[in-house]
């Protein structure tokens, strides 16, 4: 935390000293945008990943340009809907020009109906179920969802070509629907899937994984979950070791946080990704995002905190071409954002009339050594899958 | 079918021992002084970020986190009492409110002090596989059910045997009439709580050694805990046993016989049929009339 404050004040310092040589410290407009984020709650894990990414664009933003001094007001929602909206209420009553957006559909639906009630535009990287999108909001975006994990993932499985896969699904809005996406995807290939859906709250995962192991008999486990339902699932298989030949899941396992924490689970298992660890960034932006993040944090880019930089780019560029236009008091913003066409980290970004980005697509990284290789697509892969490949 | 329903059966054994451990906590405050201690959940999962400083900071076995954890979780646990023990008028009801804050507290504390990250053991010796026949389980679970084991058994005998066992009883039973009988119905109370934070220690480390914790979830834990207890019956050491047993099987029989999505479902049926058919508990009836 001293560190972080440390660091943030220094970063601060030099770009208040850059900006005060040049001559526009005193002209820059300020402009506030809204965060609502999950803190605390059984999201905050995530929520954390998300202000950091967040709070590195904005410094980005800030160094990029002199006219505009973007600052965020941010508001814990608690992990919940009805904190979420009221945050939204409060926010867009502050004076926030647009809202950032927080974790999960169940937040993100609520929350950015009321920001679209209030004129607000509201971005979102932590939403992926289609429902948003089918809503017809004219404010609302997002650069990620579920259609671009799901052809990761069974891009992989399809590329295996196994006879039968077992999906381990959390009972939660996004993992259930990309399970059953995966479910009908993998089904029309003529492989054999079973779903087995999970309460959130379970903690012992060894009769699911034990019917896997002798009812299903797959070649394939998919884990389509989140952290801790990963570390149950990986561990009871550990344990009862079915014959299947690699474990699969989805975001935030092929990161190298679950690498260093649970090292032994770890090995050959496989998660969606865009980096591989130690992180290989190419582009400029992308190497000033890892040299910022690990001046800030102290660590290597996460996997949420790269998703919440690029949307917090993309709101602020929009809006910095808005605010030149003259547009950003007038409702200019929607129209700047459906303008944007660029490259990321994440890959090209664009907004569709639904506001939704129709090239977000994923890699698979596979843990291998405390390191995260990149194994499909073949064109971004960093190295072979191993396959078969388990942690025991 | 059978080898699923067998493994099951033990699945659901190892994991209501755990169950039982932290209900253990929760029943005897909840005896002593008729107070349900909503904090309970996050003194467990306090403990369990105990044997995560001791195992992530110092490279120990989480078990050796246990002086540790008792030291905190026992202390905490009597700056709770004294604060509970400070309300004059409707005890009961404030009493849930004043530990519901402080379970909020708790929570928010440890997620500024140890992050919101997933935590669990990486010992390879807890995490290894063992098996007893076609039975399976990792080795943490087979520790944490022993020393669930032992500390049942301990529990059971001190409030038999003991003067303070019988005297928390006492209190328990009539609070009156056991200060009249020369017990100090106040000191009673204050080891009953204390006892129950040495629970909580316990349980957490047995928790973080064969399951994983975030600080969000200690109020799941009360409220695991809180269904055990009413399974049992206020007052039955060996009913808040079977009772935790009996969640752990209901719960991992539902998963391999129905859905895994209805696991949890089926736990909240089974305390609202015992709260239905049997509103002193499965095991509390018949004390209850005696």
């Amino acid at each position: 935390m001293v560190r972080r404050i440390l660091v943030s004040a220094a970063l601060g310092l030099a770009l208040g000293a850059v900006g005060a040589t040049a001559g526009h410290a005193q002209s820059a407009t300020k402009i506030v945008i809204g965060a609502h984020m999950p803190l605390t709650g059984s999201l905050a894990r995530s929520g954390h990943a998300f202000d950091e990414g967040m709070r590195v664009a904005l410094e980005a933003c800030n160094a990029a340009q002199p006219r505009h001094r973007f600052e965020v007001e941010e508001i814990d929602d608690e992990s919940t809907p009805a904190k979420a909206v009221s945050a939204v209420e409060k926010l867009a009553a502050s004076g926030a020009a647009a809202i950032i957006g927080g974790y999960g559909s169940n937040i993100v639906g609520p929350a950015s109906d009321a920001s679209d009630k209030l004129g607000k535009t509201y971005v979102t990287a932590g939403a992926v179920s289609d429902e948003l999108t089918a809503r017809g909001l004219k404010t609302f975006f997002r650069i990620n969802n579920n259609a671009g994990y799901q052809r990761g993932i069974a891009g992989l499985i399809t590329d295996l070509k196994p006879t039968a896969v077992s999906i381990v699904a959390s009972t939660k809005e996004a993992p259930t629907l990309l399970a059953e996406g995966l479910e009908k995807e993998l089904s029309a290939k003529g492989i054999k899937v079973t779903v087995h859906k999970f309460d959130p709250a379970i903690t012992d995962f060894k009769p699911i994984v034990n019917k896997i192991k002798v009812q299903d008999k797959p070649d394939i486990i998919m884990m389509s979950a989140y952290e801790n339902d990963y570390v149950g699932i990986v561990r009871a298989a550990k344990v009862l070791k079915p014959d299947v030949k690699l474990i699969v899941g989805a975001w935030s396992l092929a990161t190298p946080k679950m690498s260093q924490e649970f090292p032994d689970l770890m090995t050959n298992v496989v998660g969606t990704s865009f980096l591989p660890f130690p992180v290989e960034v190419k582009s400029p932006e992308g190497l000033r995002f890892a040299e910022s993040y690990k001046a800030m944090y102290g660590k290597e880019i996460e996997y949420l905190s790269s998703l919440a930089f690029v949307e917090t780019m993309v709101l602020c560029e929009a809006m910095v071409r808005s605010a030149d236009a003259g547009t950003l008091d007038k409702g200019g913003l929607p129209a700047e954002m459906r303008k944007t066409d660029r490259p990321s980290i994440l890959g090209r970004i664009q907004f569709d009339a639904t506001g939704d980005n129709p090239n977000f697509a994923l890699s698979m990284g596979q843990h291998r050594d405390g390191k995260i290789v990149l194994v499909s697509p073949k064109g971004a892969a960093t190295g072979p899958l191993v396959y078969p490949g388990l942690p025991w | 079918m059978f080898e699923l329903v067998l493994q099951a059966v033990f699945s659901g054994v190892l994991v209501g021992s755990v169950y039982a451990l932290v209900a253990l906590g929760l029943a005897v405050a909840f005896g002593a002084m008729r107070i349900i201690n909503l904090a309970h959940g996050e003194l467990v999962l306090l403990a369990a970020y105990m044997a995560y400083v001791v195992e992530g900071r110092f490279g120990l076995n989480p078990w050796a986190a246990i002086p540790l954890a008792l030291v905190v979780v026992v202390s905490l646990s009597w700056v709770i009492f004294k604060a509970v023990d400070r309300i004059r008028e409707h005890r009961e009801l404030n009493s849930l409110i004043l530990t519901f804050a402080v379970g909020i507290v708790l929570t928010n504390a440890i997620l500024l002090i140890f992050a919101s990250d997933v935590r669990s053991t990486s010992s390879p010796t807890l995490q290894d596989a063992i098996s007893i026949g076609d039975l399976f389980a990792m080795k943490g679970e087979i520790v944490a059910f022993c020393v669930s084991l032992v500390l049942m058994g301990a529990l059971w005998w001190w409030l038999k045997k003991s003067w303070y066992g019988r005297a928390v009883r006492a209190v328990s039973s009539n609070r009156e009439a056991a200060g009249l009988m020369g017990i100090d119905p106040a000191r009673i109370e204050t080891t009953a709580f204390l006892i129950a934070g040495a629970l909580a220690a316990f349980a957490g480390v047995a928790l973080y050694t064969m399951s994983v914790v975030q600080p969000a979830v200690g109020h799941t834990f009360t409220v695991k805990a809180f269904i055990v207890t009413v399974l049992a019956g206020v007052g039955s050491i060996p009913g808040v046993f079977l009772g935790a047993l009996l969640l752990g099987v209901t719960e991992a029989l539902t998963v391999t016989l129905a859905s895994s999505a209805l696991q949890e479902l089926a736990g909240m049926v089974l305390f609202l049929l015992v709260l239905f058919f049997l509103p002193n508990g499965l095991f509390g009836a018949r004390a209850r009339r005696g």
